[in-house]
């Protein structure tokens, strides 16, 4: 067993060495050689081709998962960037509210103070806003509430911490005003409907006309003068009726008001002047 | 059994020539033939280890395009010598087949470089040594192990499945 076993490793090393001597001395199993090349080539070109063909198709594999990470993570990046790009559009239109309504504050001949929407109330019974100041900030009932724009309301309740501001479209809400341009004194009252009219008293509308700037009168203690209370749109001719309506659109988007001054002082100064087309 | 032996030996050396060079790394590649003969020559003892180290051998040098007959001995030897461990050495373990098989692609660069210097190759040993033998040496053993891990797990998985 073990001499066959040498017998074998010795057969092998002198076959090695009989092909070595062979080629060493000119001669040469080339032809051998080129036989066994033969009958292996094929199995070579077809083992690299398959060997290719699953590295491309791996690399197509890792170029699809590189590519749906990107993809995923480009999209992450989108969606952080838009609200990214949100909040600062957000900050910046807050910020520019906030610096109209400071001109606003600084401008006025009275005293006043900032508040911040903090709840609404749009049903058809009452239209109102809360602001965030309250007994403790010194607000009391019927206080005017403005913005750059104009007249949002008047506070109808305080609380400790929080006031319930009635907007001019309130159903029960009645602000005394004039025409700008004509100083016809009427009414301007809040519909159920949500839209906002001016009550004058001169049976042939006294030469109101569409486009009319309506402020505050300034009559009573309440408001002070000036302040831009709506545009009138239309008149309604209601035939014999004593009086005449103007249709008004609020100079004010109380749907959209954020940030209010709240009029603690009093002044007979009209500040119409004080409040621009845009606000 | 032969058939599947001679399948593995003419697989590997072809593999060698077209698939494991591009599992180079450094510049190094494994030496499929060379662990295969080692691991049957574990198994099945040195004459199979000498006529499939010899078989491989003869096959890289077609495909290698060398000189006929160099790592046919150097393998045959390499495959000899691997098979007479077992009755020697507890070879059953991975820890000892691993660096048993970097020791042997050791030995058998070295025989083969002895053969070429022979020959009159010029290369040095020092350099040979430190930039093919050794590291070739060292990736050989990480591929064995991983041979050797995936063997032992196909194991478990057989006999799991069987026992279920």
């Amino acid at each position: 067993m073990r001499f066959r076993r040498y017998a074998l490793l010795l057969a092998v090393l002198l076959m090695s060495l009989f092909l070595l001597t062979v080629q060493t001395r000119g001669g040469g199993p080339t032809r051998a050689a080129d036989l066994v090349a033969l009958a292996i080539t094929p199995v070579q070109s077809l083992l690299a081709n398959a060997h290719r063909g699953a590295l491309t198709a791996w690399h197509t594999f890792t170029d699809w998962k590189t590519v749906q990470s990107e993809n995923m993570a480009l999209r992450a990046d989108n969606e952080r960037l838009r609200v990214q790009s949100l909040q600062v559009r957000e900050t910046d239109q807050e910020n520019r509210r906030l610096r109209r309504l400071l001109a606003l504050r600084d401008r006025m001949p009275l005293a006043t103070l900032t508040g911040e929407i903090i709840g609404r109330e749009s049903g058809g019974w009452a239209r109102s806003l809360t602001v965030n100041r309250g007994r403790t900030d010194g607000v009391a009932q019927q206080m005017p509430v403005i913005v750059p724009e104009g007249l949002v309301g008047r506070v109808a309740q305080v609380r400790s911490g929080a006031s319930i501001v009635q907007l001019l479209n309130d159903p029960a809400s009645t602000v005394g005003a004039v025409v700008q341009r004509t100083r016809t004194p009427g009414l301007v009252e809040g519909e159920p409907g949500g839209g906002v009219r001016f009550k004058f008293m001169a049976r042939d509308g006294a030469g109101v006309v569409p486009g009319d700037l309506i402020v505050t009168s300034g009559l009573g203690t309440l408001f002070p003068k000036g302040i831009p209370v709506g545009r009138v749109t239309a008149i309604e001719d209601k035939g014999s009726a004593l009086f005449h309506f103007a249709v008004l659109a609020p100079a004010v988007d109380a749907a959209r008001v954020e940030e209010v001054l709240l009029l603690t002082g009093q002044s007979t100064q009209d500040i119409a002047g004080l409040f621009t087309p845009d606000g | 059994m032969r058939l599947s032996l001679l399948l593995m030996v003419f697989g590997g050396s072809l593999a060698q020539s077209s698939v494991v060079p591009s599992w180079s790394v450094g510049g190094v590649t494994p030496d499929l033939p060379l662990i295969l003969t080692a691991f049957i020559a574990l198994r099945r003892g040195p004459e199979a280890g000498c006529l499939v180290g010899f078989a491989a051998g003869l096959l890289q040098d077609v495909t290698g395009g060398g000189l006929l007959g160099v790592q046919a001995l150097s393998r045959a030897l390499a495959g000899f010598a691997m098979g007479l461990l077992p009755g020697r050495l507890w070879v059953g373990h991975p820890l000892v087949q691993i660096p048993g098989l970097v020791l042997l692609t050791v030995a058998e660069g070295l025989v083969r470089f002895g053969l070429l210097r022979l020959l009159h190759f010029p290369a040095s040993i020092g350099e040979f040594l430190a930039h093919v033998i050794l590291p070739q040496a060292l990736y050989n053993g990480f591929l064995g192990a991983a041979c050797v891990l995936a063997v032992e797990l196909a194991h478990t998985l057989r006999g799991r499945h069987t026992w279920t």
